[in-house]
């Protein structure tokens, strides 16, 4: 079956709420778990390994409103936004945000994260952003990069984390991909 | 016996229900007669066939004695006409029909009998025939579960079991593509599609599909068809747990998306000591101990195969 959004791959509508979504997810890791009986016979381990991550993924994104809410645009899905306090633009920037020097390439971002010793690890604890995809921003893996729309997001959270300002260090390094990456 | 209070009909004409399953000893018997009975109690006027192959012990699971008249006498023509053969089980309604211990099996039942059987199988004066598959997935088995209304298939928390249904769903809805197969090379896409190592790649339904798609073009229509009508009820017998009654929800989701059939969780059953006890005393739990936590989930199993309702999800 071609399970094409997200809502797809957890089994629900577009419009579930967050307690429904969270317990789609949770049937679908015991549906695709080591070890289910369910599965047993039908898929391969590797198909059914990859039908987990593809759970996981489906569950990082919609699990957070603000993520929910670009993902639900790009499907071209209107929901209304919840209230929210007047919010600073600014907010979550560490004071004193930095740009990058250099051109923001993976090794350059690489470079500044060494310096100030911070590790891929810590990043991804701070940014909830998983290692793996940090080491690819880095490396400039592009094949393996999220599409655009996660990327961003992404990029956001491990400039962050690093101190740098968000958007446009986001922006920079976008604006360095090639085309249709 | 306490009366319970009949359900609207809602299966205005007579019904052929079936429960398979592909494995032995998982109990098909036993909830072949416990289902039988509750849907008499319900009012439904019911006759049990039992078409296990390798032991016909339905009577068994009733508390009855060996029948003296059995499918096989009709099949031999000893006896002129089907009702002669269902004898009284003592519950008001309920009817049984003893297989032969040869009844399905492809060497002894003529594809002229299968049909006579069928016919007059459907033209019994009752509400419901349930059918007893007993274990196993032959030509003679799939298609008695391919014509019925309501077919089941039984599993119990166990990988064989699930691996003997997926193989019991795949062998029955292929056999019925086999036959709606508008040409030679489709049906052959079709006999290749059991055989792993098939040259078009094919392992599931869908996979199918696509592969008749690629080399007969606009010739899937009637199969898409089949395998949009074609509705296995699971039914999740010997449970312990809630991860074991979730089963039945994964298997179902299981069937969308990776065979891409639609079936349901028609119910599941309780591992029971209760039962065991019973069956060793030769007396129908359901009769003994019509509360038992498997009576009660027999009970409601027939409820939602009456109003053609499933189990749904707890994320639905």
């Amino acid at each position: 079956m071609d399970l094409r959004t997200h809502y797809d791959v957890l089994g629900v509508e577009p419009a579930a709420s967050p307690e429904q979504l969270e317990r789609a997810y949770r049937f679908c890791l015991d549906l695709y778990g080591e070890g289910s009986l369910a599965m047993y016979s039908l898929l391969e381990p590797e198909e059914t390994r990859e039908a987990r991550e593809r759970v996981e993924e489906a569950y990082w994104v919609v699990r957070d409103p603000a993520r929910r809410r670009a993902y639900d645009a790009t499907l071209g899905l209107e929901r209304p936004q919840p209230p929210t306090l007047p919010v600073d633009p600014f907010a979550g920037c560490a004071p004193g945000a930095v740009e990058l020097a250099e051109p923001v390439t993976g090794p350059a971002l690489r470079r500044f994260r060494e310096q100030k010793g911070i590790g891929l690890r810590e990043i991804s604890l701070r940014s909830k952003v998983g290692v793996r995809y940090l080491e690819y921003i880095e490396q400039e893996r592009h094949a393996l990069l999220p599409p655009p729309v996660y990327l961003r997001g992404f990029l956001q959270e491990y400039a962050r984390a690093l101190g740098l300002e968000p958007r446009r260090t986001a922006d920079a390094y976008m604006a360095l991909l090639p085309p249709q990456s | 016996m306490t009366a319970v209070a009949p359900l609207p009909d809602t299966a205005p004409r007579r019904q052929i229900w079936s429960l398979g399953g592909g494995k032995g000893g998982i109990g098909k018997s036993l909830l072949t007669g416990s289902l039988g009975w509750q849907l008499a109690r319900m009012g439904k006027r019911v006759v049990l066939v039992d078409a296990d192959l390798g032991g016909a012990n339905l009577h068994t699971c009733l508390g009855l004695p060996a029948p003296t008249l059995t499918m096989g006498d009709f099949i031999r023509r000893r006896v002129e006409t089907i009702e002669e053969v269902a004898q009284e089980t003592g519950c008001p309604g309920l009817r049984l029909i003893s297989g032969a211990s040869d009844f399905l099996s492809a060497a002894n039942i003529k594809h002229q009998q299968k049909v006579r059987v069928l016919n007059r199988i459907r033209a019994l004066d009752v509400d419901i025939v349930l059918i007893d598959l007993g274990a196993g997935t032959s030509f003679n088995i799939l298609d008695f579960f391919l014509i019925s209304d309501v077919g089941m298939l039984a599993v119990v928390p166990e990988p064989t079991s699930i691996e003997n249904s997926y193989r019991f769903i795949k062998s029955a809805l292929y056999r019925r593509l086999r036959e709606l197969a508008p040409t030679e090379g489709v049906r052959e896409i079709v006999d290749g599609a059991l055989d792993q190592k098939n040259p078009w790649g094919i392992r599931t339904p869908l996979d199918l599909l696509a592969a008749v798609e690629r080399e007969a073009p606009g010739q899937s229509d009637a199969l898409k068809e089949a395998i949009a009508n074609f509705n296995p009820r699971f039914v999740v017998n010997q449970v312990r747990g809630p991860a074991d009654i979730a089963i039945g929800h994964q298997l179902v989701t299981a069937c969308t998306r990776h065979l891409g059939i639609r079936a349901t969780y028609a119910g599941f059953v309780d591992y029971d000591d209760t039962v065991w006890q019973c069956v060793r005393q030769r007396r129908l739990f359901m009769a003994a101990f019509p509360h038992c936590r498997a009576a009660e989930k027999v009970s409601r199993l027939a409820r939602a195969l009456l109003q053609n309702d499933g189990l749904v999800p707890p994320h639905r």
